[in-house]
This record gives structure tokens, C-alpha cells and sequence, in this order.
């Protein structure tokens, strides 16, 4: 094996003036590094929170927990086919002509009955494509970010059940 | 082995006689692939002679998550947030690139005020990045505080891509043919009151850390990098810069709306040690913050009324061909080979990250360091794990 | 210019048989014969390009291209080169059956890492690399990953890829029991077809 030598820096030589000066520059860079941090101890304010104490107001177009107002959802699909980890499971059955018509708060009509629409959060990337292209803007981003859990199954959310659909309340700001 | 350095010592040898010099074998360390100076999970196979690095070997895959593949079967809206996760610190820059490589296919016109803003994301963005370097160097050479105040800074920066995009890290902000959200005066005024106080913050910040003592004998006249090393290897970015090569594609071959606006290219000058050392890696980052700083309130200035988003087809078809763009990303240059057999999802798309390039300069550099220079070096040289491995 | 590299090429490069793919959407490159891709590279650098900035597989169904680009960081200039190799079998792990290329990390080591991600990715033997291994995957990987026939393992190291018991089955199933409850197909629209496939497109017609 070759010998491997440590690479050494060309350094001037250490003269006794230049001894000086190298303690005159560590104590003043030295000095400089205290004042700031002092100037931070007593000058500055508390910069962080408290967590589970304070709680941090997200901005309203912030990206967390996703909503769906099922009974505005025309079926379209559309987020399904916008998801890029498919995360969005949606069934539908068409509506039969005799049924009594239906519209969505914007007025599009309902054309599907909605049997199926689930989104698993566990594999969501919270890119927000999904809600980017929602015609009728039920399937929404909430600023709700407070909803570890702790199997893969409860992060499964069927928005047809009624005890995710009472989240509503909670979570969807109008 | 005759024992490393030991050998050219004429003393030692005549106390041992004939004897053979002391028998030294090489220690193999693992570096990572959970180690805190990695900056995520690279692992760097070091062969060491006593305290000396001989070898170092990096072994890097442990963040593959194989964007390349996920796109080919994506359509083209869909990988913007798949691009966001390799560099998740320079995340505007990587969607800025993929979006130009599209619409320079499609042949887009990105209207005035997106151009502006996409320009204010990208520089604060470079920013937060340079600030997150900033910090975690510092944290690699042993001062934990600045840090701390990195952080402050980086954090106002989130706070206002929160409010914009609606996420603190991966975006999906800027879209093939503009930008998600327009942006608001009362946004910009934040803009330019966090640029007052930055400016001000970050002379201290150089001025603690930069000109202390300990921390320029921990990085100068380390890890010289000559620029025909980095012509070879093909090293871009504050890398190619610190080692004094005036090498930006903002200017080289200007992308957005860069040519109009005035700032310099930071270069290494070699002031503290040697020209391409860490010190000068790290100086030319500070550096670009306050060109950074220079160019955001150019934008403040010139930014126009309109739309933000341009005219794209609903089912994005990119024409048959294929084309290499890059841009300047905050660790280095970013390239989309786009290849494309005018389908719905790109053919093939090949990241070239400048983060891989880099990784792959480890083994020029490490040998005949000191085990804790190596920690400089990987640290100046500032990669990303999720750019590193897509 | 790729008209006059090309043209040079082909004069300083006897069987370089270099051809200028000129492109109006997009960038044009250069195609030259595989087995003097280490000639053009050295006749490239002396001209001055001085960066290896990326080497680029792409499979193709009947070929396997490389592309290369090239960049001069003195006088600004950006050029593609491309070869075409034969598929050779992917399948396996084994490096001889795969397609053979000379390698040009003697001229720029950047070359070293890119063509073992190429290796790694796309399976393409380069001939003179110091350390053709494996880069991104494991080291006992099989098959290669980006070629478009690549099917995915299903065990690896005693590990079962998606085990039936991590898919969703009962959520991707549910249109399609909802259709045979119907008996109608034409009357239900889904977003998952089956538990195979993510195709929502031709479903998503449907629905509109």
C-alpha cells in the first residue's frame, strides 16, 4: 500500500508578532460571538411556543386534514384522477331518471349517487392537487393538523360514515 | 503494511533496526448511515491510517424512492409534488425547474407577475436554504447557537410560503404555466420588512460565526477543491463558485426574468486560506443571501398587476422530443432530461441532481484529511440525502 | 452547430458515422455508433467540453439509448450525444448478457457515478468503469429498474413485496362488487377498476 500523508497547509511561520496578533484575533472574534449572543439573551423575546399549551393558528389556505362535503360531491372523479399516490376511492351509481332531482350548493346537479368515498391519509402527500380541480369545492384542505392516530385503519376516512362527517363542525370554517 | 507515515521518519528507523516499523493496519469506520454530520442517511465508508483518512468510500441509496420511475407513470401536473421531495429544502427551485423544462416544450407564456413571483419564492427559498447550511455547519463544527438563530430567520420565510402556498415545505407552488396563489400587498410588505431585518441579522451572523477564530481554522485551507477537480467531476453551484470559477446560470444562460435584474456572482477569493476551501464554500453561500436579499427587493420594486397563470391545456400533452434544462438551485445546478413520446406522462425523466455530483467528489477530497476535517468537508460541500437518491 | 460537431466528428473519428438529429421542439443532439463513443468523447474534450453534466438511459422497446451532455463551462455551450445499443436480457443479474458501451470515466470522472446509476437503472454494462456496482439499489438487486419491462420482485431477501395484508383491497374492490350488486356496469362508475390496476382515466369519462 501506498503511504498516505497527512496534507499539510502552507502556513507562514509562526513568528512572535504573528503569535500576538493570533491571540488578539481569537479574543476579539471571540468577544464579537459573546456580545451577539448576550444581545440575544436579554434582548430578544421568546421566539417559540408552548405547544400543547399555545396553539399556532394556521393560515386559512394552510394544507392540512382534507374534507369531504359528500353531499356536494357530484362524483366526477376528477381528484381521484388528479391524486398522484391514488390515494381517493370513490364509487358511484347514476341516478335513476324518477328520482327526485338534486343539486349541490353551487346548483350543479347531482347526476350520481355517491356509495363510496374514502381517502386513505395515510398515504395523502397533502399536495393539493385533488382540491385544485374539485368543480363544486366540497373536497377541501382544513387547517385542522391535529390527528395522529395510532393504526393504519383509523387513518382510512370514509366521508359517508357519520361520525368523520360530524367532524364537519369542528373542522370546516365556512 | 510498512507503517504509513511513520516511514519517512529517518529517526525511528534506526531505533528499530532492522526491525519492521511498527505494524499499523487501516480502520475501517462507518460513517452514517445514521450519523448527525451526514446530513441524512449517506454513509461514508472511511479507511483510516491512526487519525488520517486514507480512503473514503460513499454508499448512497438509502433515500431512493424512485421519482424517476413514479413519473413515467404520472401525468405532468402530478410530479410537481414528487419533484418537491428530492431537494426538501430548495423545494421552490426544483418545481421551478421541472415547470420551465415543461413549458419550454409546450412553449408557454408565463405571464409577467408569475415570472416575478416565481423569482421571490426562488431567492427566498435559496435563502432558507443557505440559512439551514448555515446553521447545521456550524452545528457539524461543534457551535450549537447559530443554529438557533438560523432558524428564527428560516422560520419567517416558512410563515410567508405557509400563507402563500399553504404548506412549510413541499409547496407544489409553482405550476406548469404560472403560480398556485397570487400573491397580496400586505404579503409583500412582509416580504420586505423580513429583508430589512435580515440583512441586518445576517452580518451578525457572519460576523459570529464567519470571522471566529476557531471556526476559520476548522474550515480554511480544508478540503481544496481546484476548479479543473471541479470541471472534472462536474461540480456546479457555491461548490464550482467557491472555487473561484464566476459560474451562475442566472447569468451564464439566464432563465425567468433574471437577465433584468442587477446583482453580483459571489466567488471564492481564497481570504482566509486557500482559493476552494470550505471557508469560501461557506462565505459564497452568505454571500448569495444578500445577492438574494438584492434581487427580492428589485422584485418589490418591479413586480407588475395580471394573472398568474398562463394559458395550459386541462390534459397537459408534452410534443414528442426531448430536451436538458437546468437551472441554478441553491446547492448547485438542478437538470430535467425530459423525454417525451407526446403522451399524457413523460417518457423518461432524468434528474440530474447536483448533490450526486457532489457525493461522488467525496473520495477526491477525503484521503489525507484528518478523520474530524471530513466532517468540514461533507459539510461545506452541503448536500441533500433526498436529492442525493431521488 | 451539431451539424459542424457532427461533420467534425465524423472526420476526425473514422466510423464515428455521426448524425445530427436536429430537433424543432426541444434540443437536437448528435447520434454517433456506440463503439466509438470513447473516440468522440476525447475528440469532444479536446474541443473544449469540459463538463460531463449527465449520462441519460432511455428504454426503448426494440433499443436502449444513452444520451450524454455535454457541457463547455469556458465558452458556454451545451451539446447531447447519443448512442443506440441492442436490449440485451435484463432480467437476471448478470452483467455479461446486458449491453456493452466503452466507458468514459477516463476522461471525466464525473462519468464514474453517472454510469453506475445508468447500470444501476437502466442496465447498460460499461466497459472500464473502476467500480461498475450498483449505486441507488441494493447490491442484490435483480433487474433493472427503469427499463419498461421491469417487473417488480416479489421477494426480496425473504421479504414479500405488497403483502396481501398492507392493500387495500376491501377500498379498491368496492366499485367492482358495486357493479355486480348492479348488474349494470354502465350505471356505476369507480375510481380503482381493480385491485391491480390505478387506471381511473376511461373510468373518469364515465363520470363527467
Amino acid at each position: 500500500m501506498e503511504t498516505i500523508h497527512l496534507k499539510k497547509n502552507i502556513e507562514p511561520e509562526l513568528t512572535l508578532g504573528q503569535w500576538f496578533r493570533n491571540v488578539y484575533e481569537a479574543i476579539k472574534s471571540t468577544a464579537i460571538g459573546l456580545s451577539i449572543t448576550f444581545k440575544y439573551v436579554w434582548g430578544k423575546d421568546v421566539v417559540t411556543i408552548e405547544y400543547p399549551e399555545v396553539r399556532e393558528e394556521l393560515p386559512s389556505n394552510s394544507r392540512s386534514r382534507l374534507f369531504n362535503d359528500a353531499e356536494n360531491c357530484i362524483s366526477c372523479l376528477q381528484c381521484a384522477v388528479s391524486c398522484p399516490v391514488d390515494c381517493i376511492y370513490i364509487a358511484a351509481v347514476k341516478r335513476p331518471t324518477d328520482a327526485p332531482k338534486m343539486k349541490t350548493k353551487d346548483g350543479t346537479p347531482i347526476r350520481l349517487d355517491l356509495k363510496q368515498y374514502t381517502i386513505d391519509t395515510a398515504l395523502c402527500c397533502y399536495c393539493g392537487l385533488c382540491t385544485t380541480v374539485c368543480p363544486t369545492e366540497c373536497l377541501t384542505h382544513t387547517t385542522d393538523y391535529e390527528y395522529a392516530s395510532y393504526t393504519l385503519a383509523s387513518m382510512k376516512y370514509d366521508y359517508l360514515a357519520p361520525d368523520i362527517r360530524a367532524w364537519r363542525t369542528r373542522i370546516v370554517k365556512s | 503494511m510498512s507503517g504509513g507515515h511513520h516511514e519517512e521518519n529517518a529517526e525511528e528507523k534506526i531505533l528499530l533496526g532492522d526491525m519492521e516499523v511498527l505494524k499499523s493496519d487501516l480502520l475501517t469506520l462507518n460513517m452514517g448511515p445514521q450519523h448527525p454530520a451526514t446530513h441524512g442517511v449517506l454513509r461514508v465508508e472511511i479507511k483510516t491510517d491512526s487519525e488520517i483518512v486514507v480512503e473514503a468510500i460513499p454508499h448512497i441509496g438509502y433515500l431512493h424512492r424512485c421519482f424517476e420511475k413514479h413519473a413515467e407513470n404520472l401525468d405532468y401536473r402530478g410530479v410537481i409534488p414528487f419533484v418537491d421531495r428530492m431537494d426538501y429544502l430548495g423545494a421552490m427551485n426544483m418545481e421551478w425547474g421541472y415547470a420551465l423544462t415543461i413549458e419550454k416544450m409546450l412553449g408557454t407564456e408565463v405571464p409577467k407577475r408569475a415570472e416575478y413571483i416565481r423569482i421571490l419564492v426562488a431567492e427566498l427559498q435559496r435563502i432558507a436554504s443557505h440559512l439551514l447550511f448555515f446553521g447545521t455547519y456550524a452545528i457539524d463544527l461543534g457551535a450549537f447557537t447559530p443554529f438557533l438563530y438560523a432558524f428564527q430567520d428560516r422560520e419567517q420565510i416558512l410563515r410567508i410560503f405557509e400563507e402563500l402556498s399553504g404548506a412549510r415545505l413541499l409547496y407544489n407552488y409553482i405550476w406548469i404555466g404560472g403560480v398556485w396563489n397570487d400573491i397580496n400587498d400586505s404579503q409583500l410588505a412582509r416580504v420586505k420588512t423580513f429583508c430589512d431585518e435580515f440583512e441586518l441579522n445576517l452580518k451578525k451572523y457572519h460576523d459570529l460565526v464567519g470571522h471566529n477564530k476557531i471556526f476559520i481554522g476548522r474550515t480554511a485551507n480544508v478540503g481544496i477543491l481546484t476548479p479543473e477537480q471541479c470541471y472534472d467531476y462536474g461540480a456546479t453551484g457555491p461548490v464550482l463558485r467557491g472555487s473561484g470559477v464566476k459560474w451562475d446560470l442566472r447569468r451564464k444562460k439566464p432563465y425567468g426574468l433574471y437577465e433584468k435584474f442587477d446583482f453580483d456572482v459571489p466567488v471564492g477569493t481564497g481570504v482566509k486560506g486557500t482559493v476552494g476551501d470550505c471557508w469560501d464554500r461557506y462565505e459564497v453561500r452568505v454571500l448569495e443571501m444578500f445577492e438574494s436579499i438584492k434581487i427580492i427587493r428589485q422584485v418589490l420594486e418591479g413586480i407588475e398587476e395580471g394573472p398568474v397563470m398562463g394559458k395550459v391545456p386541462k390534459i397537459i400533452k408534452v410534443p414528442a422530443g426531448e430536451i436538458y434544462l437546468k437551472t441554478e438551485c441553491p446547492r448547485g445546478e438542478l437538470g430535467y432530461h425530459l423525454i417525451s413520446d407526446g403522451g399524457k406522462t413523460p417518457y423518461r425523466l432524468k434528474i440530474k441532481s447536483s448533490c450526486f455530483t457532489h457525493v461522488s467528489m467525496l473520495p477526491e477530497m477525503a484521503p489525507g484529511q484528518m478523520v474530524a476535517d471530513l466532517v468540514a468537508t461533507i459539510g461545506s460541500i452541503d448536500i441533500v440525502l433526498g436529492e442525493v437518491d431521488r | 452547430m451539431h451539424n459542424q460537431i457532427a461533420s467534425t466528428l465524423n472526420s476526425k473519428v473514422p466510423g464515428a458515422n455521426a448524425q445530427a438529429l436536429i430537433a424543432t421542439i426541444g434540443d437536437s443532439s448528435v447520434l454517433v455508433e456506440a463503439g466509438k463513443i470513447l473516440d468522440v468523447c476525447k475528440i469532444l474534450k479536446s474541443e473544449g467540453f469540459n463538463v460531463l453534466q449527465v449520462i441519460t438511459g432511455t428504454d426503448y422497446a426494440d433499443r436502449i439509448e444513452v444520451t450524454y451532455s455535454l457541457a463547455d463551462f469556458t465558452s458556454n455551450r451545451e451539446v447531447l450525444i447519443k448512442v443506440k445499443l441492442s436490449r440485451g436480457d435484463g432480467n437476471g443479474n448478470n452483467k455479461e448478457t446486458l449491453p456493452k458501451l466503452d466507458s468514459v470515466s477516463s476522461l471525466w470522472r464525473a462519468a464514474h457515478f453517472q454510469e453506475r446509476e445508468t447500470y444501476d437503472m437502466i442496465g447498460v454494462n460499461f466497459i472500464g468503469n473502476p467500480d461498475l456496482r450498483r449505486i441507488l439499489c441494493p447490491d442484490d438487486w435483480t433487474g433493472y429498474p427503469l427499463r419498461k419491462d421491469y417487473v417488480v420482485q416479489e421477494k426480496y431477501l425473504d421479504m414479500v413485496v405488497n403483502p396481501a395484508h398492507k392493500v387495500n383491497t376491501e377500498d379498491h374492490m368496492f366499485g367492482k362488487k358495486l357493479k355486480e350488486q348492479i348488474g349494470d356496469p354502465k350505471k356505476v362508475s369507480a375510481s380503482w377498476k381493480d385491485s391491480s390496476g390505478g387506471n381511473a382515466d376511461e373510468e373518469a369519462k364515465d363520470g363527467e
